[in-house]
């Protein structure tokens, strides 16, 4: 497949990526809704939400860095989803895959937190800052037993490309590294937790569709932008830990089913769960979830 | 303490006492007693707790009363501590190095009487009021709908109503609802 | 009565004030378009808008307490797309919910002028209307739209979640019909709006335009 049509289904990708990212918010508005006992709102009404905040005018100016933000937290979404194969089989879905491995994607998905971090501190508005910190020190924890569980898996595969890692699930169920190296899965699910910042590691903002920490300052067409990153970032996570752990996907709906199952993982735990503090959520990071991701490494390491 | 009212008027020299319940007692004091009292209250007596404080506009005798509302938290019941103060230059002991909670209830009555509590912190800073420029408002003298005839106009065709003649025609000459 | 002595900054992180017309962010100002420049999307971009209502949770007066049960599920406001908003530059529609006292109504006008274009004002309860119970008090406000350009008055003391249901409906049929433009009557009309202002307000230490 050509280079140029691989980039226009990439982007094509990238849009139903964002549709995705945002039916599935609002399909969690109304299942939430329901279970409170009350209609909710439409299941379209994140797609609402956007293009309202997408037709506001804006009247504020902080500097470039608070410009630049949004659209560091959205290159950082995109480049993780061009990145990362949605279905294997078919070129058409498959991304750039080849041009990147593992390591490049969890760079990527600490350089959208980072970037918007750095532009929420522009905002002049007090309270940023206490979200920013909260937010960067909470995803340094949670990165431990993340890195952890994706060297086991490396180790495991022989290559850090995403690629060989799904092609050396093939097989059967049971040589899905959810059962196959169930250690990493549990560092991994749980380090899952602290990125999606679901209960209970919501302390970075209030559990609303866009936080309200660092991003208070940010309005209309910058909302808006942000709402887009958010929901490719949830996309382009859930196709990750798709292709890491369950296998891949040999087709479009097979990517749908377990992508949304993947998604409801963290939402049935973030529905039982109170908050946690931001120390008492670093220190649970630090602890049983850094042991199971060494236990992986140390089992991979003594099985090969 | 059953006998408290006698040993105020004993100690310190009261000058009116009155039971309004058995939970209720009103002594009405000098104002220059209020500091000395209130001290020997809190320090030995149960009625430790400063519950309310506040300011009452006697205009025909023209003079403020102070009103100090003394709690015993354990017996549970209430001393009121009354004393008068003239109404040109009026200034009073402040009690807040007995209560610190007292500093708000002196702020808030040096706004809206007028009365000076030298000592107290936040004396003449706005509580409320930003920017207020007439007499303390809670004081008898200050015409309230004049005020906001000059300041806070109506939506023009408002009717306004005086309370006292239309109860009057409701109530009549009985004093309480009759069909 | 010590007066405050504040000087005159604009919020921090902002440039100075500049006056209206002039300092184009964006490229773009809040005055009106003029209506040649009004898309043809106008009726699509407004629906957009009803549809998706952003309340700020700010609750100036008693009359909020009949705004938390509408977060309920027994009047879900959910449902018509109706979320509470923490920040003013977050929301489109500020409700001012019962009596306003002068000291309210400068942080409520700061917090008015900080929200962001296409923005609404309801004013919830008698007490906005004409005074309603406090109409005599020397602190609180008789009239709202002397000093905000109000959509839509709910009128009640205070209204029953029903009737706060209905106003914020009527106020959804007038943005659909494109007869909501408190927003641009603040604008066009803003020298009557800061006289009004700043002969109550007596001690004015915000910059003329909070932006």
């Amino acid at each position: 497949m050509s280079f140029a049509l691989k980039l226009v289904w990439s982007l094509l990708g990238v849009a139903g990526a964002i549709a995705y990212g945002l039916i599935i918010g609002g399909v969690i508005r109304k299942v939430m809704a329901r279970i409170q006992g009350r209609i909710g709102p439409p299941v379209y009404q994140p797609f609402i939400d956007l293009f309202k905040t997408l037709f506001q005018r804006t009247a504020t100016q902080h500097g470039i860095m608070f410009y630049l933000a949004p659209i560091f937290r959205a290159a950082g979404g995109i480049g993780v989803y061009l990145l990362i194969p949605v279905v294997i089989g078919v070129p058409a879905l498959e991304n750039f895959s080849f041009a990147g491995d593992l390591l490049l994607v969890m760079y990527f998905m600490f350089f959208g937190s980072l970037g918007m971090a750095l532009g929420a501190a522009e905002g002049g508005h007090p309270h940023s800052p206490i979200g920013i910190s909260r937010g960067l020190s909470q995803m340094t924890a949670f990165e431990l037993p993340f890195a952890l569980a994706v060297v086991a898996l490396a180790a495991d595969a022989g290559s850090f490309s995403i690629h060989e890692i799904v092609m050396a699930q093939q097989g059967g169920v049971l040589n899905w590294n959810l059962f196959a190296n169930p250690l990493a899965a549990v560092a991994a699910f749980i380090a899952f937790l602290g990125m999606n910042m679901y209960a209970p590691f919501n302390i970075v903002g209030a559990p609303q569709e866009i936080p309200v920490g660092p991003p208070t300052e940010f309005n209309s067409t910058f909302l808006s932008l942000l709402m887009t990153g958010r929901a490719i970032f949830a996309v382009a996570k859930m196709v990750l830990f798709m292709d890491l752990f369950l296998g891949g996907a040999h087709s479009l709906v097979e990517a749908l089913v377990k992508t949304f199952l993947i998604y409801f993982w963290s939402v049935f735990v973030g529905a039982v769960f109170p908050r946690f503090r931001t120390e008492q959520s670093i220190r649970f990071f630090l602890g049983w979830p850094t042991a199971a991701g060494v236990a992986a490494v140390v089992l991979v390491m003594l099985t090969h | 303490m059953d006998n408290i009212l006698d040993r105020i008027r004993d100690t310190f020299g009261s000058l009116w006492k009155h039971e309004q319940r058995a939970d209720l007692l009103q002594v009405g004091v000098e104002q220059r007693h209020v500091l000395p009292l209130l001290t020997w209250l809190k320090e030995h007596t149960p009625y430790i707790q400063l519950t309310h404080l506040s300011a009452v506009d006697w205009i025909e005798d023209g003079e403020f009363q102070l009103s100090y509302l003394l709690t015993d938290p354990v017996g549970r019941r209430s001393l009121m501590v009354a004393a008068r103060i003239p109404r040109e230059e009026a200034t009073a002991d402040s009690v807040h190095t007995l209560w610190p909670h007292a500093v708000t209830s002196e702020q808030e009555i040096n706004e809206m009487f007028g009365i000076h509590f030298p000592g107290s912190p936040r004396q003449g800073t706005p509580f409320i009021l930003e920017g207020w420029d007439d007499i303390p408002p809670m004081r008898r003298d200050f015409d309230t709908v004049e005020y906001m005839d000059r300041h806070h106009p109506s939506r023009p065709g408002r009717e306004h109503t005086d309370p006292r003649a239309y109860i009057g025609r409701v109530v009549g000459e009985k004093g309480f609802l009759h069909d | 009565m010590a007066k405050t002595n504040l000087p005159v900054l604009p919020p921090e992180g902002s440039r100075p004030h500049a006056p209206l017309g002039e300092g184009c962010f964006l490229g773009e100002t809040e005055r009106q378009q003029p209506l040649a420049l009004r898309e043809a999307l106008a009726t699509i971009k407004n629906w957009f808008r009803a549809n998706s209502l952003w309340v700020m949770a700010y609750g100036t007066g008693c009359g909020a307490i009949e705004l938390r049960p509408l977060t309920t599920a027994r009047f879900d406001m959910e449902r018509f797309g109706m979320a509470m908003r923490p920040t003013p530059r977050q929301s489109n529609v500020l409700i001012v919910s019962g009596y306003l006292a002068t000291k309210s109504l400068k942080r409520v006008i700061r917090s008015y002028e900080q929200m962001p274009s296409p923005k609404w004002v309801v004013g919830l309860g008698s007490c906005t209307i004409n005074g309603g119970m406090y109409w005599d008090s020397y602190n609180t406000i008789n009239r709202l739209d002397l000093y905000l350009p109000v959509d839509t008055y709910i009128a009640g003391c205070m209204p029953r979640p029903e009737a706060l249901i209905e106003g914020f409906k009527g106020l959804m049929d007038d943005i659909k019909a494109g007869r909501a433009n408190g927003w641009n009557h603040y604008l066009e009309n803003m020298d009557w709006y800061k006289d009004n202002q700043k002969r109550l307000i007596t001690d004015w230490d915000l910059p003329d335009y909070n932006w």
